[in-house]
């Protein structure tokens, strides 16, 4: 049976610690894929009478290798459970799907007993669960990449797995300026030439900081920008004056796409608010913030509801800037939205990414808050550079995600609720989940202000047009 | 026979109750209506009255203070007007009254409203001779009735010792195989819900942490030791899980006369969210949830504010005196984002929510 696999082939013989390693090492659908075959196997052997292959012990099935929550209680199970020769019934199948999953608890006599019991033990498996989160996954941390890492990006991977750096603008920011100190110490090797040889340099650091944390779009963006120059210098430039020319480039998208963009959006947004008027924003965007503190500067008298959530409860670090500079604000957690949505006439929101179906890729939370919004009427302004924009199109927040980490920033639960009482592990059955993004469909978004202008989330796709497409 | 003495021994019963209510210390829809349960009964038991009309004013009087303590805690008042249903239903039976003409017409459903009295089966089969007002002995009436009132309140009390369980009973009917079920909070109903079902479907369960308590963590435990694959998320993911989630189950704090509810905060967002993607929002709850009340206007009375401090602590110490901090303690959920309430009575939809306050309650007692 197992001649495609060949670490899972002897079945018979295999240690469980060593097939657990060897599931590990392939892909779940794979996983699944044997699985299956595992149990078609067994249900055949049980249909024949032959109890050779059957009997032996639970614990050696290779079975559930990759499933953190089955791995125990298969154990468990089946050093607890004898092997019953259960007579050919009409349990027959379902008892075989048992014995698929991890030791046979089924009784003797059959019965709605053992029909009870057979489901409660298929379920300790969590297959469903287990399937449809499994393509989140968590990015692993060992950043161990080929070739020569620039100290500064591994610095910049550290930081970024550790979430110190978050947001699509301070990562992007940080990216291109690691990446000018890692051009200015590089040196083209002999029989090379710069416009060549720096490009597969660079890929290397990229490969790192993907490592350490999935690329955000804005990065995506400001990479493709940057190997397009890399590739467009002249072979007879001098290495310094081609390096110089190169960090140049990088500091005008900086200029142009991010620095002078925010000054543009901050502007124009400010235009949307009036006296008097209620704001609400969700989590912590730096042009939102911007935006919002220039609106003051300029005299305008409005107040703000921060809505905040886990896990990152970002929206704390807006609450300080906002209060500090003297805009009255309430605090509120995302739950509670329903009970103020009522009183706010603009809702500003930011953008992790944008994408060409007009949607929306933001914190998560991001879509309720929209959502709601839009259920009352009121305009939902997402505040987002043209850099940010991707061409691709994204349905749901379901099939592109990434998982937080349980621990760190993660855990930032109030002091006043007893820790014992959260769950902050994952154990048997339970699994924590720690979305970081959600996609708000466009249907919901009023405008997006960006540095070419206000317009509709359905024109999103028209910038690159109007950009020209080299630019992004 | 010295009178204050009974009267001021259920007088101080009353006023416990009123004292807990109001520090909070009971909490919960269906400890407040158990212990409310237990003091009609001790007023019940003391109680002197000659007269139905005097019983009824001595039990409208305990229940106007118990609603006063706790306006929001909408249990008390529920089950003050179910045991004063009863003890009317009672009372009729024995008195041998006539009741109401029982004949079904349009022109009665539309003036009354009330199509079918909710059947209390008659205690009192013996016959009693209830003399009402009778000058000689003014207790006769109290003692005749008595037993029956008692045996009656009983039902009531029978009724909700085992309302977890007369609502888990239509689980299985509700949730089908490999479902994605999300649920929000702890409610006790929506947790043995679950696990009813789980003996006989395999599900997974998605449970929101619903800050500030963060009570979805003590959810996901529960249900995850009950066997079933359990998810925990934070509420910001709520409406990322929900393109994948089959059915929402949530559960109420009071069911009201427009098919409405009020559910702890994040109910409106999970429901929202769950239209949006085209979810069902079953709500379970029990019977004694069911309130005399309308909510046309969602406004901030409605709500009940709990503590700040669990929203921004006093850790944030400069930020505290600067901004406002809201942390309301429901939310009120409109009659057309909910498809069906599973009661201990039943499984019915929003909009006869209205019928079953007509069936369970009299209308003299609405206003307490």
């Amino acid at each position: 049976m197992g001649s495609e696999q060949p670490p899972q082939t002897s079945e018979q013989g295999q240690e469980p610690s060593q097939s657990f390693r060897s599931q590990k090492s392939m892909t779940k659908a794979e996983r699944r894929e044997l699985q299956e075959k595992q149990r078609a196997t067994k249900a055949a052997a049980k249909a024949s009478g032959s109890t050779g292959q059957a009997n032996k012990p639970a614990t050696k099935q290779p079975e559930g290798g990759g499933e953190k929550s089955s791995g125990k209680q298969s154990g468990k199970q089946g050093s607890g459970s004898g092997q019953s020769t259960q007579p050919q019934n009409q349990h027959q199948r379902r008892a075989s799907r048992v014995s698929g999953v991890g030791g046979d608890i089924t009784r003797p006599g059959g019965g709605p007993g053992a029909n009870i019991a057979s489901d409660l033990a298929s379920r300790s498996i969590n297959p469903r669960g287990v399937r449809i989160f499994s393509h989140f996954g968590l990015q692993h941390k060992s950043g161990a990449g080929k070739g020569l890492i620039h100290p500064a990006i591994v610095r910049l991977g550290l930081l970024f797995s550790d979430f110190q750096i978050t947001g699509a603008n301070a990562r992007c920011l940080a990216t291109l300026i690691a990446f000018k100190h890692v051009i200015q110490d590089y040196t083209t090797p002999q029989n090379n030439t710069l416009s060549r040889h720096l490009m597969t340099h660079l890929s290397a650091q990229i490969s790192h900081l993907v490592a350490a944390r999935p690329m955000s779009v804005t990065m995506g963006n400001a990479i493709r920008q940057l190997k397009l120059e890399i590739s467009g210098v002249d072979i007879d430039l001098p290495e310094q004056d081609a390096k110089e020319a190169l960090c140049g480039t990088i500091d005008s998208y900086i200029e142009e796409r991010i620095t002078a963009a925010d000054q543009v959006i901050a502007q124009s947004a400010g235009l949307k608010i009036k006296d008097g008027d209620i704001l609400l924003t969700y989590a912590r965007s730096s042009v939102v913030e911007k935006a919002l503190l220039r609106a003051h500067e300029e005299g305008k008298s409005f107040s703000v509801y921060v809505v905040d959530s886990r896990p990152m409860l970002e929206g704390k670090k807006l609450l300080t800037a906002l209060s500090t500079a003297g805009i009255p604000c309430t605090y509120l957690l995302l739950p509670a939205i329903g009970s103020v949505i009522a009183e706010v006439s603009t809702v500003f929101i930011g953008a992790h990414s944008l994408h060409s179906n007009g949607a929306v890729h933001s914190r998560a939370g991001t879509a309720l808050v929209s959502m709601m919004a839009k259920q009352h009427s009121i305009p939902v302004v997402v505040c987002c550079e043209t850099y940010k924009i991707s061409e691709t199109v994204q349905l749901d927040s379901f099939t592109k995600n990434e998982l937080g980490p349980l621990n760190g920033i993660f855990s930032t639960f109030p002091i006043s609720i007893p820790r014992e009482s959260l769950a902050t592990e994952n154990t048997t059955n339970l699994e924590i989940l720690n979305p970081l993004y959600d996609l708000t469909p466009p249907k919901n978004i009023t405008a997006v202000v960006t540095e070419v202008g206000i317009i509709p989330p359905t024109s999103i796709g028209t910038i690159h047009i109007a950009l020209g497409r080299q630019i992004v | 026979m010295p009178e204050g003495v009974q009267a001021i021994a259920y007088q101080r019963n009353i006023e416990v109750l009123v004292s807990k209510l109001r520090r909070r210390q009971i909490v919960g829809s269906r400890r407040a209506a158990l212990e409310t349960l237990l003091v009609l009964r001790q007023v019940v038991s003391k109680a002197r009255f000659s007269n139905i009309e005097q019983l009824v004013e001595i039990i409208h009087s305990a229940g106007r203070r118990l609603v006063e303590a706790q306006p929001k805690e909408f249990s008390v008042g529920n089950t003050v007007r179910k045991v004063l249903h009863h003890i009317r239903e009672e009372y009729r039976t024995a008195a041998k009254k006539a009741p109401e003409d029982t004949a079904l017409s349009i022109s009665k459903l539309v003036y009354q409203g009330q199509p079918r009295r909710r059947g209390v089966a008659p205690k009192s089969e013996m016959d009693v001779d209830l003399k009402e007002d009778d000058p000689d002995d003014p207790d006769s009436f109290a003692r005749s009735l008595k037993p029956v009132l008692m045996e009656a309140i009983q039902d009531v009390f029978d009724e909700l010792e085992t309302v977890y369980d007369s609502i888990s009973k239509s689980a299985k009917d509700h949730i089908h195989s490999d479902e994605i079920i999300l649920t929000i909070g702890q409610s006790t109903t929506v947790e043995s819900f679950l696990k009813a079902a789980a003996h006989y479907r395999n599900f997974t369960v998605i449970v929101a942490e619903t800050g500030p308590s963060y009570r979805g963590h003590g959810m996901a435990q529960s249900l995850s030791e009950a066997g079933i694959s359990t998810f925990l998320v934070p509420d910001s993911s709520i409406y990322a899980i929900m393109s994948r989630v089959s059915k929402v189950i949530l559960g109420a704090h009071a069911i009201i006369a427009n098919g409405g509810m009020f559910a702890v905060t994040g109910s409106l967002l999970a429901a929202t969210a769950a239209q949006a993607h085209s979810a069902p929002v079953v709500v379970c709850a029990g019977q004694f949830k069911i309130t005399p009340l309308w909510n046309l206007y969602q406004d901030y009375s409605a709500l009940d504010f709990s503590d700040p401090s669990s929203v921004l602590g006093f850790e944030e110490g400069n930020l505290v005196d600067k901004v406002d901090v809201i942390n309301p303690y429901y939310d009120y959920v409109r009659p057309d984002l909910v498809h069906a309430y599973i009661t201990n009575d039943g499984d019915h939809p929003p909009t006869s929510i209205y019928r079953l306050i007509k069936e369970t309650y009299n209308d003299e007692d609405i206003e307490l």
